[in-house]
């Protein structure tokens, strides 16, 4: 089964990554986004299920979806005001 | 260059009283579920990592200045990385715990538990991120260890210091609030796993089975004996260990403060019932005198004595207790433990299938499981 990759309109691949990593890359990508952009970012790193969300409702984005590719995490962000 | 501690340093920090202040960078649920704590209280805040990436000078401003500083967080990158944000904005004396909260988790502290004009060593390793105990007896260059966790670097190094061997590995009952080191210990060190059948043998692992009564000597004559009471209730194998008539290594069948819950195994009455059996007939017999030696605490402050060994004497155990071994009908005993249930965490039944055989993950889901403190007393103190 194909299953379609959600729209989003950049992408950040933390594969290998430990933390504070994922979430200092997520950041500086989301930095130079427009609000109401939704980027994906993809990590391997077990700690960024529990961060991420933690992360973004802190911060005032969204996190639209999160899902398990194999055996990687990946995470669709919307960015907030 | 940053600077760090150990777990076991931390601890003694905590133990000695030291004036710091510890930070805790891990998200709010983590940090919520499982934290350090020790025999004195610890001036500790929670600050997420990513708050240090999102706006470093309000961070570094809520966190105190003029002690020093300990950073913890879940593996040690995050720690590091807010250690070197309060560096850049100029506070002095910060570090960070090696390995993590998980180092923590499985760090032990040794106690020696009889004088050292014994013929024998007895020793209580205190987990303080479970809250729990194993124990080790080291005579003539042999150990018996009881309840190990898998920190088996640990034991082996222990017992290297003192220039023994591991030969036994006891188990009091099937655990399920924690990953037994025993089967662990057992393959790495050709030593002897010992657990009762009413626990083991529907899993995996090979033991030797004991049988109501006997007891194990150490090879060399003149050491302490191991005298095998089985004591069901907690779970239906719990065994205790009256040790050289001096000690009572009890498990999770008598503790401090409270008894074994006998509820986890989800049939109340039967085990409530049966724990009650116990108490009566095979426990309150016992001296007065023994040191009961438990499997768990719950407060340091109520249960440590002035060394920080969690140990009292039978007598005084049973006094502060009044309230459980004061009761003497069945009924109302089954009462006073359904009154006193609460939930089991959800992992318990993961576990107790980690230790019977049945499940086995790798190393970092295990070390994932084997965080938190346990909740295996059948009352909280009141």
């Amino acid at each position: 089964m194909v299953k379609k990759m959600k729209e989003h309109n950049d992408e950040l691949d933390c594969s290998g990554m430990n933390c504070p990593l994922p979430i200092l890359k997520t950041k500086m990508k989301i930095d130079t986004m427009d609000n109401g952009d939704v980027l994906r970012v993809i990590a391997t790193d077990p700690g960024a299920c529990n961060d991420m969300p933690a992360w973004t409702s802190r911060v005032g984005h969204e996190l639209v979806e999160s899902c398990e590719e194999g055996d990687k995490f990946v995470f669709y962000i919307r960015k907030g005001e | 260059m940053l600077s760090s501690f150990t777990a076991t340093e931390l601890f003694e920090a905590i133990e000695s009283d030291d004036d710091f202040v510890l930070l805790d960078v891990r998200n709010e649920d983590d940090y919520s579920n499982f934290s350090v704590e020790g025999p004195n209280e610890i001036e500790m805040l929670n600050i997420p990592y990513f708050d240090f990436i999102e706006n470093p000078e309000s961070s570094v401003e809520k966190v105190p200045s003029g002690k020093p500083l300990r950073i913890v967080c879940a593996k040690e990158g995050s720690s590091e990385f807010v250690a070197s944000v309060m560096t850049e904005f100029g506070r002095e004396n910060v570090s960070h715990l090696e390995g993590g909260i998980i180092s923590w988790g499985n760090v032990l502290v040794s106690k020696r538990v009889n004088s050292e004009d014994n013929s024998y060593e007895m020793w209580q390793f205190n987990r303080p991120g479970k809250a729990s105990c194993s124990y080790g007896i080291v005579y003539e260059g042999e150990m018996f260890l009881f309840d190990p966790s898998r920190n088996l670097e640990f034991y082996q190094q222990f017992a290297e210091s003192r220039g023994a061997e591991i030969s036994h590995t006891f188990e009091t009952h099937l655990q399920a609030d924690y990953i037994s080191g025993s089967p662990l210990i057992a393959e790495a060190t050709g030593a002897t796993f010992v657990a009762h059948d009413g626990d083991y043998s529907s899993g995996i692992h090979e033991y030797r089975s004991i049988i109501d009564g006997e007891s194990f000597e150490f090879s060399n004559e003149g050491g302490p004996s191991t005298l095998c009471t089985h004591s069901p209730g907690h779970t239906p194998g719990s065994t205790s260990y009256v040790i050289d008539e001096k000690f009572l290594i009890s498990g999770d069948t008598v503790f401090l403060v409270s008894v074994g819950r006998p509820d986890l195994g989800k049939q109340v009455v039967e085990w409530a019932k049966t724990l009650y059996a116990t108490l009566k007939e095979r426990i309150t017999i016992l001296p007065d005198s023994l040191i009961v030696l438990p499997g768990h605490y719950t407060d340091w402050s109520i249960e440590a004595d002035s060394e920080m060994r969690i140990m009292n004497n039978f007598g005084s155990v049973k006094e502060y207790n009044e309230q459980i071994y004061g009761i003497d009908d069945v009924d109302e005993f089954v009462s006073y433990i359904q009154s006193n249930m609460r939930e089991q965490p959800e992992i318990y039944d993961q576990i107790r299938k980690v230790n019977s055989g049945h499940l086995t993950p790798c190393n970092d889901e295990q070390n994932v499981m084997d965080l938190g403190k346990n909740e295996c007393a059948a009352s909280s103190h009141n």
